[in-house]
């Protein structure tokens, strides 16, 4: 196969990666365990509040991931085209298609995960994720929980927003007590939101070592690892596998390495969820012209830190997709110049209306802010049909370009 | 049937002639909010001595809107932000923007620098609408769209004249249900008609738009509906305005006997129950909404909705009238697909976009779709 002789990777176990990597691993078996007892079994949101079903002690998993290691591993394309037979339209995100079919074909060799007895939903990242969930709850006659946080046309979460959502978990608590017999407790939750804190500021500071120069990461780990953030976010394994994670890039800063194999010539703030279809080719692109990733608001879109009940509500209606323009431009023109960012690639992501809808002007408002370089490219997170290399592969270019010229470098 | 005539007459020219209208009351000294799809709380701009003036964009070609939105959001967000880029609302005093769907949460935060002149109130619905909490809820964005509308046209909100515009709302919408009755029955009834009577009221103080719907409905007691061999459908999606696809209905003889269209009658279906004061009673009219792709319904009532419409109107099918690029129809349209299939009643769906120009596909679709079941 041209590949023998080449020993495969295996990163050193004791390492964040691999500890990471196997959280992850371990997130997908558990499931399986847990369905072989007998457990129900959840499919959740990514921004659900996770703070209720840890306190419950339920088993979940998420579609969204699952979406997109699918996506990532190539079955994208394979699986959206069995929604579309079904009578979904291509325009649809393509992480619902993906879900929805594999709701229906229920074996495929990318990545499986058991099939759901109840939803959970949270729209907080987008009303796509009703509709989607809608959809497999009347699809497998299953109960489904929505938390409604809405799109705040504010900057602050006002008090009534909170009342809101408090009502609705405390609902949500009563109805998962009832589909799953598993009983609430306030001890065990006091518990759930420190370990949750915990992993959150270890996420949060890892991630914030972007800012030296060079960074000491390949901003492309941070796609991978946020894997565990959205899936072990209440679980010591996580708080204690970001630790190290913060601890080894710590010690790259002092040791001047990187897990960033070029020189870095650039830095750069990726907008958008990756496109997991052509994640090679995308960050290829970047590495062979010395493009580092040192910031994406997409990283602390799962770093949820809070002091109570009612911060935690507020932390959840606080996350990127979830917040005014002004309030989004703000967040990522502090991660602009806390970075040492040059220039801004944004994914104008087919899936994603929301994430999309409003970027035009976002963008220019942070690049005429920060006085940086914007360039923009189409593509999709999962729906391999929507990208062009071609397109990219000039758009990069031009940005370097540009960037090159900001420094004088010609 | 000439004063049956001269009445429809009218509709089509409020309904063709909103440019016009908005400068006339805006001469005539009105102050005006224009409201977005899908459910503004016009009552409360009215009851405030404010015109509420609707709009669902236009059918036309999207230059400046591009500026700020890709090409994969709705028509009808790109054209209402075209309109406003192009001064169509020069003169109006806030836009309301109720933030439904992902593509309107876009269109109010685009609006904000897109069209500068024309300052955006939000309106905030909870999709957990019917509990205690979300009610609750639904009353906040209330208080802040007058509080904005306060601030901006220095009007102010009473309790009791919001109860007087309740009570013009509530008899709209029983006129425009009578309306929807009897014209389904009337082959006379072209879709055009229909449309230009739902269209109009977006563009007319309600109780006059009452008074004129109830001179057609009077109108159309007095004639005979007459034998129709036309085909009975019922229509659902959000809108079905571009006047190519009406005349293409006209010209295959098919006639809507009911609808499920977001800019027609699901504006109508409930009206605003008693309650202790005016604002709980709009809002316990946003909780007792539903079967709608925009407010969260996890029974898909909707698509039994539609069923049973289609059996109570002895309708032969469905059109299925699906604006591109409007994920929560696309969402809806397979569950509604299978609820047809299990009742054997014949689907059609057919895309439409406001910037198409050329029907020929969708004249194709439903001539097939009208010969195989004429």
């Amino acid at each position: 196969m041209g590949e023998e002789g080449k020993p495969k990777y295996v990163p050193d176990p004791n390492s964040a990666k691999a500890k990471l990597g196997n959280i992850a691993k371990q997130h997908y078996d558990n499931l399986w365990v847990a369905k072989e007892k007998g457990e129900m079994i959840g499919w959740c949101a990514s921004n659900f509040p996770q703070e209720i079903f840890q306190t419950l002690g339920l088993t979940v998993c998420y579609p969204e991931n699952q979406a997109a290691a699918i996506a990532a591993r190539g079955g994208g394309g394979r699986l959206c085209e069995v929604a579309e037979g079904e009578g979904y339209s291509n325009d649809i995100c393509a992480y619902a298609r993906i879900s929805i079919a594999y709701s229906q074909v229920k074996d495929i060799e990318e990545q499986n995960m058991p099939q759901p007895d109840y939803l959970l939903c949270c729209n907080n990242i987008c009303n796509c994720m009703i509709k989607w969930y809608e959809n497999l709850a009347e699809e497998l006659n299953i109960p489904m929980i929505l938390i409604d946080i809405p799109f705040n046309p504010d900057y602050k979460v006002s008090k009534e927003e909170i009342a809101y959502v408090k009502g609705q978990f405390l609902d949500a608590i009563r109805q998962l007590e009832e589909i799953t017999g598993k009983r609430w407790s306030d001890e065990k939750f006091k518990e759930i939101m420190k370990i949750s804190n915990r992993t959150s500021k270890a996420w949060l500071k890892a991630t914030s070592f972007c800012k030296y120069s060079p960074s000491p990461l390949n901003g492309f780990d941070l796609m991978n690892h946020m894997a565990v953030a959205v899936c072990a976010r209440g679980t010591l394994e996580a708080a204690e596998a970001f630790e190290l994670l913060a601890r080894e890039y710590e010690e790259s800063v002092k040791n001047g390495t990187s897990t960033f194999r070029a020189e870095e010539k650039h830095r750069i703030m990726f907008e958008g969820i990756a496109c997991w279809p052509h994640l090679r080719f995308t960050a290829t692109q970047l590495k062979s012209r010395g493009i580092n990733l040192v910031a994406t608001i997409y990283a602390d879109a799962f770093g949820f830190i809070y002091d109570d009940f009612d911060g935690l509500i507020e932390a959840y209606c606080n996350v990127p997709n979830a917040i005014n323009l002004e309030h989004a431009r703000d967040k990522r023109i502090a991660l602009v110049r806390n970075n040492n960012v040059e220039g801004m690639l944004v994914h104008v992501n087919r899936s994603c209306k929301l994430w999309s809808g409003f970027m035009y002007e976002m963008s220019r408002q942070i690049a005429e802010e920060c006085s940086v370089p914007l360039s923009t490219f189409d593509g999709d997170q999962a729906d391999p049909r929507n990208f062009s290399e071609a397109q990219y592969e000039t758009r990069v270019q031009a940005l370097t370009e540009i960037m090159e010229a900001n420094k004088g470098v010609r | 049937m000439a004063a049956l005539q001269d009445i429809l007459q009218e509709f089509h020219r409020i309904a063709a002639s909103p440019q016009e209208l908005l400068k006339s009351y805006l001469g005539q000294g009105k102050k005006v909010v224009v409201c977005s799809p899908v459910y503004s709380p016009e009552e409360i701009i009215h009851s405030m001595g404010l015109l509420p003036f609707g709009t669902w964009g236009a059918d036309m070609e999207i230059r400046e809107a591009k500026a700020y939105f890709p090409a994969f959001i709705c028509s009808i967000m790109q054209s209402i932000l075209e309109l406003g880029i192009k001064g169509a609302f020069q003169g109006v005093s806030a836009i309301v923007v109720p933030s439904l769907c992902d593509s309107l949460k876009c269109l109010g935060q685009n609006w904000k620098y897109a069209v500068p002149g024309i300052e955006f109130i939000p309106m905030t619905y909870p999709q957990n609408r019917n509990t205690d909490y979300g009610k609750e809820f639904t009353k906040a964005g209330y208080q802040r769209v007058i509080k904005d509308l306060e601030r901006i046209t220095g009007e102010t909100f009473e309790d009791g004249k919001l109860h007087k515009s309740i009570e013009i709302y509530n008899a709209h919408n029983q006129a425009m249900r009578e309306f929807s009755e009897y014209a389904g029955n009337y082959g006379a009834i072209t879709a055009a008609d229909r449309n230009a009577v739902f269209k109009s009221a977006y563009f007319m103080e309600k109780s006059e738009h009452t008074a004129l719907v109830n001179q057609l409905v009077d109108a159309l007691k007095a004639t005979e509906p007459g034998k129709t061999k036309k085909l009975r459908v019922v229509t659902s999606g959000i809108l079905a305005d571009a006047k190519e696809l009406l005349a293409i209905l006209e010209d295959n003889s098919i006639q809507i006997v009911a609808d499920d269209m977001a800019q027609e009658s699901r504006q109508y279906r409930v009206d605003c129950p008693p309650a202790g004061t005016a604002l709980d009673s709009l809002a316990g009219k946003f909780a007792a909404m539903g079967n709608c792709s925009v407010l969260y319904d996890v029974n898909k009532g909707r698509a039994s909705y539609i069923t049973e419409l289609v059996q109570e109107k002895r309708a032969e099918g469905v059109i299925y009238v699906l604006t591109k690029f409007c994920d929560p129809e696309e969402f809806d349209y397979v569950i509604v697909k299978k609820a047809c299939e299990e009742k054997n009643i014949p689907l059609l769906q057919i895309e439409v976009d406001r910037q198409m120009v050329n029907y020929e596909q969708v004249r194709t679709a439903v001539q097939t779709f009208s010969e195989m079941l004429g």
